[in-house]
């Protein structure tokens, strides 16, 4: 009975995305791609309030990119976008 | 040459007669000093975000147009002293996107309704 147990164990400690440890974090979480570059991207602009209302905390401040994971280049023109956004009372 | 966008904001208390007159002054100012107007939007009555010189509603009106530097300084002379606007925007463009409209009139008015 106790080799079973074992062996559940160890399976569940192979797949990276089942460690809920704040310390620990999986590979996983950081591997993301940018969701503002490739084919079927939306258009950044100021116009388009509904694309950059999501990089926006509940406070107006442009979130970070550490967590949006958005590419540096695409991060510079957001920044820029949202406010023009801003001044035009879009936002 | 080079493509430009210019957004008016204009007060909420304002007739409709005098805002076709705003509309009609920018449209001479840049055909005045040799641009050319490629198209006017209207997004109509539009709330603010937050507030704006203590009004929370204003109309909003979009020119897309090719120019040089002496329409931009006669605009921008024009648009600061304007008291019945409240803000006003220009961007440059190297390629002018006229397909997608983000605001139409219509669909901001049935909301409200």
């Amino acid at each position: 009975m106790k080799r079973k147990n074992n062996k559940k164990y160890n399976k569940r400690n192979d797949n990276p995305l089942n460690k809920l440890s704040l310390f620990q974090k999986s590979d996983s979480r950081f591997s993301k791609t940018c969701p503002l570059s490739g084919k079927d991207a939306p258009i950044i602009d100021y116009k388009n309030v509904k694309v950059l209302k999501r990089y926006v905390s509940d406070t107006n401040k442009i979130m970070s990119s550490k967590i949006t994971s958005v590419s540096q280049s695409k991060q510079r023109k957001l920044t820029s976008e949202i406010k023009k956004a801003k001044i035009l009372g879009l936002m | 040459m080079s493509f430009y966008e210019h957004t008016i904001i204009a007060k909420q208390d304002i007739s409709t007669p005098e805002l076709e007159k705003i509309e009609k002054k920018y449209k001479d100012i840049i055909t005045n000093t040799e641009g050319k107007i490629i198209k006017i939007e209207k997004w109509g009555l539009m709330s603010f975000e937050k507030k704006i010189k203590a009004y929370n509603k204003g109309f909003y009106i979009h020119y897309k147009f090719e120019a040089e530097n002496e329409t931009l300084d006669e605009i921008k002379r024009n648009s600061v002293i304007d008291n019945s606007l409240l803000r006003h925007l220009t961007v440059r463009y190297k390629k002018l996107d006229l397909e997608a409209e983000y605001f139409n009139e219509k669909e901001s008015n049935e909301k409200k309704k």
